[in-house]
């Protein structure tokens, strides 16, 4: 049997087109992966008391960039699916640009050389190629 | 003029198209369309999403090692304008796209190098399975399909 049903029909879903607004725009996970390294890691876990955010800023989830209100709720976060899946993508090499740029068969930028210009012989090499 | 490529697909972002998301880190991204913007806003890996270019050269669709991918770059040093080297480039870019064409037919046709046989293999596997669903199929399936399983039977007997 074919396809019974429209495809395409769930973009009206107001909270869903909401979520994805710039507005509300929450961590990417090269980000979570740059705050996962040592230093950022330390920092992030041990932040000065702040009122206006949740449980005063002092229970943090570093993957998935969430503060919880107290201890219990964040220990009881970590045994989630949501966590350990987020944690599993966190750990992944983050995309680039510089991937994109690979992918689309360009090589890394040349700046020259530092302090003179010999570009007009590394030109005429590329030229010469086969 | 520079045409950027863009972060999701990897296509051409000519001036003037697509829209460019500068992050409050102050990182920009460039996309070719507003599909390839909401994808990211729904942060989808493009390794993972089958249409972008990150995908097919991660999962092995496309040629990803090549001398012919060293030549277009962006170049941050000035060059005096010269004739004779616009023409030699000019000339070179259309060598290199004819010798990376060649090879990324090559490669094509090695990738898909057993897909025949295979697709072959696994009819015969439908056809054993569901023999009794054809019996209007002609005298010569049947015995191709009859000979094969005596082959099989042959085979597991000279095993055992």
């Amino acid at each position: 049997m074919g396809r019974l049903r429209r495809s395409r029909t769930h973009h009206g879903i107001r909270d869903n087109s909401r979520k994805f607004r710039t507005r509300a725009y929450t961590k990417d996970l090269d980000q979570i992966h740059d705050d996962l390294k040592g230093e950022n890691f330390a920092k992030l876990k041990s932040q000065p008391i702040d009122a206006d955010k949740t449980g005063l800023g002092q229970h943090y989830c570093v993957h998935c960039a969430r503060y919880f209100p107290n201890d219990d709720q964040l220990q009881q976060h970590e045994k989630t699916k949501l966590h350990k899946r987020r944690v599993k993508k966190t750990l992944e090499e983050p995309y680039t640009q510089k991937e994109a740029d690979a992918a689309a068969g360009m090589g890394a930028a040349d700046n020259g050389k530092r302090g003179g210009s010999s570009h007009q012989s590394r030109n005429a090499e590329d030229v010469k190629m086969q | 003029m520079h045409i950027t490529r863009c972060y999701f697909c990897s296509g051409p972002c000519y001036p003037g198209h697509g829209t460019m998301f500068v992050r409050n880190d102050s990182k920009t991204f460039r996309f070719c369309r507003s599909k390839c913007h909401k994808n990211f806003k729904m942060k989808r890996n493009p390794r993972k999403i089958r249409w972008t270019k990150a995908f097919r050269k991660a999962a092995g669709k496309e040629m990803t090692i090549d001398s012919t991918f060293e030549f277009e770059k962006r170049r941050n040093v000035p060059v005096r304008y010269d004739r004779n080297l616009m023409a030699t480039t000019v000339k070179a870019m259309k060598r290199v796209q004819e010798i990376r064409a060649k090879r990324e037919r090559a490669f094509f046709k090695n990738r898909m190098a057993g897909k025949k046989d295979q697709e072959r293999a696994e009819n015969v596997k439908i056809l054993q399975q569901n023999i009794e669903l054809a019996p209007t199929a002609s005298q010569r399936v049947k015995n191709q399909v009859a000979k094969i399983q005596e082959q099989k039977l042959d085979q597991m007997e000279m095993d055992n």
